[in-house]
């Protein structure tokens, strides 16, 4: 889901790093209120999906997918410590490791920084609060709808490319669209569940009060 | 730092040890959809793409380039190169984020 340099025109990477300006502004004060306790979790959580990149899978077809670890950091902590996580792992896949472009590094950040962890979080957050579903189940659900989109979308912007200006991305969207979408849909998309459906229920069960707290933080506004 | 943190960094240490993973699982496949690079692009469509031509090269002083020791391509040691750009890649992250972290908390209290 890394859109390396070259596929997105000066236009639409322009608009994306239009978009992530306040987008960032408003993750960088929300880390401002990170409590201290708080934040070697989210350090670990960060080397964690700076970690659960590098393991590729096969997807049928002869790609590769991987998942993100956004829906995880937004059930336990909140969207925006996942904004605030992946804006750094992307950022240093891109600086040292060539894994998606400069370029595009907004674009990036956008999908699976913003996209990812936010959607992954309302789907849990609906099924959990709304259907009364376990967290061990709706964080799976979440994290499976969350990468799913955040790949669509990522689609969508390598496949309007051809519209907007020639000689980028070639592919339009009949072909970008269904490509991301299925290799996150039977790949990356299960083990994102199955991952974060582990990881919750293990948190549940260590850590009950990090689910509490927040219930009770939220009732009080 | 609490037992759930203490926990992570076990799992974080695990996954750095097991990363090859990542790589063997997926050897004789090719990129992930729409990651390949300009020539392969090209040869695939049958067209010569000037734009992603001049866009492709924006960087390129990747230190491990796509988390490899540039060289090491038999499975052994892109499975070291990988290991080490694990390494690289969680000590680097770990230091932004503190950096950034010191960052936020320096700007005066939470509003």
């Amino acid at each position: 889901m890394h859109i390396p340099d070259g596929y997105l025109g000066p236009y639409t990477f322009g608009f994306f790093y239009a978009v992530m300006i306040p987008i960032w502004y408003r993750a960088f004060k929300w880390l401002k209120k990170l409590r201290p306790q708080q934040v070697p979790l989210l350090g670990v959580l960060t080397a964690f999906a700076f970690l659960v990149m590098m393991y590729n899978m096969p997807v049928p077809g002869g790609t590769t997918a991987h998942i993100v670890g956004g829906t995880i950091i937004a059930v336990l902590i909140d969207p925006w410590a996942a904004t605030v996580a992946l804006t750094i792992v992307l950022l240093i896949q891109a600086l040292f490791f060539g894994d998606g472009g400069i370029t595009a590094y907004a674009a990036n950040v956008f999908n699976m920084g913003v996209v990812l962890p936010f959607v992954g979080y309302y789907t849990y957050r609906f099924l959990n609060r709304k259907l009364g579903l376990s967290e061990v189940l709706s964080s799976g659900i979440g994290a499976y709808v969350g990468i799913v989109t955040a790949a669509t979308v990522a689609g969508i912007e390598l496949g309007i490319q051809p519209y907007i200006q020639p000689g980028y991305c070639p592919y339009k969207l009949s072909v970008s669209v269904p490509a991301m979408a299925i290799a996150h849909l039977v790949t990356a998309g299960p083990a994102a569940a199955v991952v974060t459906a582990a990881v919750v229920w293990y948190v549940k069960k260590s850590r009950p009060d990090l689910f509490e707290m927040r219930t009770i933080m939220k009732s009080r506004g | 730092m609490d037992r759930l943190t203490k926990t992570l960094l076990v799992v974080v240490a695990a996954l750095i040890i097991l990363s090859p993973i990542g790589i063997l699982l997926v050897w004789n496949y090719s990129d992930a959809w729409g990651e390949w690079d300009v020539s392969t692009v090209e040869h695939m469509v049958g067209q010569k793409l000037p734009g992603m031509e001049k866009l492709a090269n924006s960087w390129n002083h990747a230190v491990l380039p796509d988390y490899n020791v540039p060289g090491w391509e038999d499975k052994l040691h892109a499975s070291i190169g990988y290991i080490i750009s694990a390494v690289v890649g969680v000590a680097v992250v770990l230091a932004v984020y503190y950096i950034l972290v010191r960052l936020a908390a320096g700007r005066g209290p939470a509003s």
